[in-house]
């Protein structure tokens, strides 16, 4: 057995923290925000629209600022990486391109400005399955295609690292089947998952560990069957934790 | 800086139709205004009404600034327009902080690419629109001068980091856009300003010119040299409240 995979409490203390939030706090949004991610792990990232899940990716990834607190990746703040599109791949709200710029046009300046050659843009390309379509417009993509495009730019510098805010937002079901398993399989390459959604099931089925937000503040974090615990499922737990009526948390 | 962040940022400019429009249009607009006024300023010259004998030629550069503006602020804009419907909220300038973080690192590999990309764009109209110039009317005009190229050279960088500083401080480019074009086309305010009080002739826009042109229609004179310094300060200043704002803002 890969001993990633193996849940046990002491097996996830031994492992390197890979990011470590610290008591990141914003005014009004984030309350001593605390949790880490391990490598060959999924953390699901997990809390209703409005919860926090995007301030704290944002600030993870050095775009926006804490006014108190840290956090990490691989020890070190995102902004002081060189060539941060090796050691982090990050997923966030749309397809990252200008509307007018081709798929292509757009990862070949992103793998420039980190030193990356132009074969790993059509590499990259190829994995999401977006190849018939490098020479698209970006405007011109769909929901899905745009979400394809967004996680090509995250794995251009082959990252041990993944930040995925809501990915499998606007995917069809086939969309969603192949992400749930792409991420598996990242993860079982020894990546470093975390990945935000406000879909429980989803998360249920994909991440190892879960921390749950709600109103800016951890309400619970640990292995998905120690959240779980205690509750059917892991939407029982969360409706539990949070007090959301089950519409409001979607 | 890293080459690396600068080739990126050139890509990034190049990669745009806006950023076309604007290096097409600055580079055919100047030689195409010799051709418009050729036969007229050849008229004024028979009849000894041509006052700016010194300026021939130069006069057309003018107009092809326009490019060196639109270049200014697409560099900035297109970071910040949204990058499809589907997601209103989302911006280019997300992919530019996840691969380039360092924040002053990013705005100086941005200016320079700019700056490249405008320094060859001018240097090409100017020396295009000096050649025809000397083509259609021999008899007047002036003398080639490369000190006078260099400085229309530099009044066009310098402009483009203008409205590159000045998008980056509204994250906006409509806006920057529209009032440059007004401001330099229709109705310029600095112009109009420099009636009320002779100070206007030193706001950034209109300086310049001093550096390049003899002859300037507010009737003041300011040395070529002072010109250049006094809107190299301008910009300098824009350009450090705009890196200061861009630093301190949230992406």
């Amino acid at each position: 057995m890969d001993p990633w995979f193996d849940a046990s409490a002491d097996r996830i203390r031994l492992t390197p923290r890979m990011i470590s939030i610290d008591a990141v706090s914003r005014p009004g949004i984030l309350h001593d925000v605390s949790f880490e991610a391990r490598p060959g792990r999924v953390t699901g990232f997990l809390g209703p629209n409005g919860a926090g899940k995007t301030s704290t990716v944002r600030i993870l990834l050095g775009l926006d600022r804490a006014s108190s607190g840290t956090a990490l990746i691989r020890n070190q703040p995102y902004a002081s990486w060189p060539r941060p599109l090796t050691v982090v791949g990050a997923l966030l709200d749309g397809s990252g391109s200008h509307r007018s710029r081709s798929a292509r046009a757009h990862l070949r300046w992103m793998a420039t400005s980190n030193g990356l050659s132009r074969s790993r843009v059509d590499e990259v390309l190829a994995i999401v399955g977006l190849a018939g379509e490098a020479g698209k417009r970006a405007g011109k993509f769909s929901l899905g295609m745009s979400r394809r495009l967004g996680l090509a730019a995250a794995l251009l510098g082959d990252p041990p690292v993944l930040v995925l805010d809501e990915p499998i937002n606007g995917l069809d079901p086939a969309g969603i089947r192949w992400m749930r398993t792409f991420l598996r399989q990242c993860a079982a390459e020894g990546r470093t998952v975390l990945l935000s959604s406000h879909l429980m099931n989803e998360l249920a089925s994909t991440a190892d560990d879960v921390v749950v937000i709600d109103r800016g503040r951890v309400v619970a974090r640990g292995t998905v069957t120690e959240v779980t615990a205690g509750h059917d499922t892991l939407e029982d737990a969360f409706m539990s934790l949070t007090g959301e009526p089950s519409e409001a948390a979607w | 800086m890293s080459r690396h962040l600068v080739v990126a940022e050139l890509r990034k400019l190049l990669g745009l139709p806006t950023a076309w429009a604007g290096l097409v249009f600055g580079l055919i607009a100047a030689p195409a205004l010799v051709f418009v006024n050729a036969p007229a300023l050849r008229r004024a010259a028979e009849t000894g009404q041509l006052v700016n004998a010194a300026d021939v030629g130069y006069q057309n550069l003018g107009i092809g600034l326009l490019g060196a503006l639109i270049l200014g602020v697409v560099a900035v804009s297109s970071e910040y327009t949204s990058t499809g419907d589907d997601s209103p909220g989302a911006r280019q300038l997300t992919s530019t902080l996840l691969a380039m973080p360092a924040r002053h690192r990013l705005l100086a590999a941005k200016g320079a690419a700019l700056v490249l990309v405008v320094a060859v764009q001018g240097a090409l109209t100017a020396l295009v629109t000096l050649w025809l110039t000397g083509l259609l009317m021999p008899d007047y005009a002036p003398p080639f001068s490369a000190v006078r190229v260099g400085a229309a050279v530099l009044y066009w960088v310098l402009l483009a980091l203008l409205a590159y500083s000045v998008t980056l401080i509204f994250r906006n480019g409509i806006i920057t856009l529209t009032v440059f074009i007004v401001n330099s086309s229709v109705v310029s305010v600095s112009y109009l300003l420099t009636k009320l009080t002779p100070a206007a002739a030193y706001l950034p826009d209109i300086v310049g010119a001093h550096m390049f042109l003899r002859s300037q229609p507010a009737d003041i004179t300011i040395p070529p040299v002072t010109a250049g310094l006094t809107m190299t300060a301008w910009v300098t200043a824009l350009l450090a409240l705009a890196a200061y704002l861009f630093h301190r803002r949230p992406a």
